[in-house]
């Protein structure tokens, strides 16, 4: 599971959803979640929390170009790979934290991934989950 | 709203430990002790009931003094007017269904109020048999419909459905809510099952060794924090095999077997027979109608 | 025939009388028994069950020693309640009484003690009291050991010989019982009387155990 810190610096929300802005560091990244300021108390501008997702649910992109939905995007370097048959773990700088994805090996081939690599890590806003510690 | 202070010894598997809890519960709340067995929830459940004196203790119901060991009041369990389940159903063996009803109407009570009864959960078709043809789910519900019927004015639970199969368990569970919603009741459960807690109850607390470690509702206890995956199950592993990179975890979550992949962080801190929680975003699964 | 039935009829009387003197004061004893937690409750088990391992030739002596006019309890007996309980029915019952109290003390005690805790607990919070629980919840739920202990009881008075003989003797119409009765004319050698007597409790005695075995298969065991 890959965690980043970060303070929550807006909130959207309707009656059943709200999508939730984290500042980590300069960046801001988003989240949707089926809950509202109204049912889980700490969804509140300023609370410090941290955001959850899954390596596999981690996509990488090399030389990305034109126009795309996705609201995560982390400039990453590769640190290391572990190469598996069918999958593979891509170990990830990201301003000193350390993020993991898990794509096909194949994708590593495609992408020519190797070591010391400048690539971009792509997570969909609603596969992060948001942890709060009271 | 019920006041108690309970302090008492007790001799568990470990030898001695001190029972020492205090609970408050609002009129008709719904809450539930919940820990592992041998950590005094049953004691602490019977002391309410005065089927056991604690050394040091203090009851108050509705202002109402049931226990006070300091001014010597204990009031005898036949004047607290509760209704209590028992595990193992405790259905007199020489009554019929509706005997065992009948025997429980309070002196002035209206005969029409077993009927009522068992009208309102479909045992009238029972009512002429011996406890001992019944199964085990008809049994407690016997037993639910025979606590109710003596006008309680709390219902004291004792992990009445732990000798159940889970299908019946989760039909019981529905039948007590509907029953403590319809009498307004204030109910106390006993229970060892995180599914039947977060089900039933508003309020859990949380034993250990004989004291109340944690409270709230069953979202925050079982949560630990606040994680907003609403798609959270807890489980015990039962396997984990390497595959490539990554990790199958197998997992028991209530009677079902499930499958998930996990990373190597992940599992680093887990073996076999962990209990663990598994959370997934509620726009993850995919929902399939099944053929009736 | 009439004096030839005079033993049995006797024997039956003492029986009957003492199964249901037995009954009233054993069952009660079982409960408490059963319940009891003071200290002194192994001692009081091992007195209960004395008579099955003494002979009954020990017992009936003390016990005539103790009813006798000049022992300090037959005189205090005489004073309070002019019972003479050397060589009198009343003094068979008493010791019969004693002597049958394991046969139904034990399978009710048992009973009692094997009902689950729980069916008490439940009618208690019903609101009911000792009496009503006693009487509306535990005996009916006993009913099988209750039969057991009655008829064992019963029956070991009709049989009992020794206690008898050394406190009540042989008097015809008083203590004259069948078991005694057939000692009796064994000794004179009238056979055919002796094996009437003999052949009556034979059949009898058959007859209540088979009694007891046919309803005991029938009432289902209460707390199964």
């Amino acid at each position: 599971m890959n965690r980043l810190r970060g303070n929550i610096v807006a909130i959207d929300h309707n009656s059943h959803m709200s999508l939730v802005d984290v500042a980590v560091g300069v960046e801001v990244f988003s989240a949707t979640l089926l809950e509202t300021p109204e049912t889980a108390a700490y969804l509140r501008v300023g609370n410090a929390v941290t955001l959850l997702f899954k390596e596999t649910e981690v996509v990488l992109a090399k030389n990305l170009s034109g126009l795309i939905s996705l609201r995560n995007r982390f400039s990453v370097t590769v640190i290391s790979i572990e190469r598996g048959a069918i999958l593979s773990a891509v170990t990830l700088d990201y301003g000193g934290e350390s993020l993991v994805s898990v794509i096909t090996t194949r994708g590593v081939d495609r992408l020519q991934l190797a070591t010391g690599d400048k690539v971009e890590a792509l997570v969909k806003a609603n596969e992060v989950v948001l942890s709060h510690e009271p | 709203m019920i006041c108690a202070s309970i302090d008492k010894c007790l001799h568990g598997a470990d030898g001695e430990f001190r029972l020492g809890a205090e609970l408050e519960v609002a009129e008709g709340e719904f809450v539930a002790l919940y820990g592992p067995s041998g950590v005094g929830k049953t004691t602490l459940l019977r002391c309410l009931a005065g089927l056991e004196q604690p050394e040091r203790g203090l009851i108050t119901v509705n202002g109402e003094s049931w226990l006070d060991t300091a001014q010597g009041i204990n009031l005898a369990p036949q004047l607290r007017r509760v209704g209590y389940m028992f595990q193992d159903y405790a259905l007199f063996p020489n009554m019929t269904v509706r005997g065992n009803l009948e025997f429980a109407l309070r002196p002035d009570a209206n005969k029409k109020r077993v009927s009522e009864l068992l009208d309102l959960m479909e045992l009238g078709a029972l009512q002429q048999r011996k406890p001992e043809t019944l199964s085990g789910g008809q049994k407690q519900r016997v037993a639910l419909a025979r606590a109710l019927a003596s006008e309680p004015r709390m219902l004291l639970l004792d992990e009445p459905l732990s000798a159940l199969d889970a299908e019946i368990r989760v039909r019981l569970q529905d039948e007590i809510l509907r029953l403590q919603k319809h009498f307004g009741i204030t109910a106390i459960i006993v229970s060892h099952d995180v599914g039947e807690v977060y089900k039933l109850a508003q309020r859990v607390m949380v034993m250990e060794a004989g004291t109340i470690v944690r409270q709230g509702t069953p979202t925050a206890v079982f949560c630990g924090g606040q994680t907003s995956g609403k798609f959270a199950f807890t489980g015990h592993i039962l396997e984990i095999e390497a595959m490539d990179v990554l990790f199958s975890l197998t997992v028991l979550v209530g009677s079902q077997i499930v499958r998930v992949v996990a990373s190597r962080d992940e599992v680093q801190q887990l073996q076999q027979g962990d209990r663990v929680m598994l959370v997934s975003k509620a726009f993850n699964p995919m929902v399939l109608k099944l053929a009736d | 025939m009439s004096h030839e039935l005079g033993p049995l009829l006797l024997t039956f009387r003492l029986a009957s009388v003492t199964t249901v003197i037995l009954f009233c004061i054993g069952v009660p004893f079982a409960w408490w028994l059963a319940n009891t937690r003071i200290r002194c409750k192994p001692a009081i088990e091992a007195m209960v069950s004395m008579p099955l391992v003494l002979p009954p030739s020990v017992l009936g002596f003390y016990l005539l020693l103790a009813f006798s006019p000049e022992h300090w309890f037959g005189q205090w007996l005489d004073r309070v309640a002019g019972l003479r309980l050397a060589f009198s029915f009343e003094g068979l019952v008493v010791a019969s009484i004693i002597f049958s109290f394991p046969f139904l003390v034990h399978p009710v005690q048992a009973a009692f003690q094997s009902l689950p805790r729980s069916l008490h607990d439940a009618a208690r919070v019903l609101g009911k009291s000792r009496w009503q629980i006693f009487f509306h919840v535990l005996l009916p739920n006993i009913k099988p050991a209750l039969l057991s202990g009655t008829v064992l009881a019963f029956a070991h008075t009709v049989g009992e010989f020794g206690v008898v003989l050394m406190i009540g003797g042989n008097l015809p119409g008083q203590t004259r019982v069948a078991s005694i009765a057939i000692y009796d004319e064994v000794e004179s050698l009238n056979y055919a009387a002796a094996n009437f007597y003999a052949g009556v409790l034979f059949v009898l005695s058959f007859l209540i155990l088979l009694l007891v075995y046919v309803v005991n298969r029938r009432v289902p065991n209460g707390h199964g």
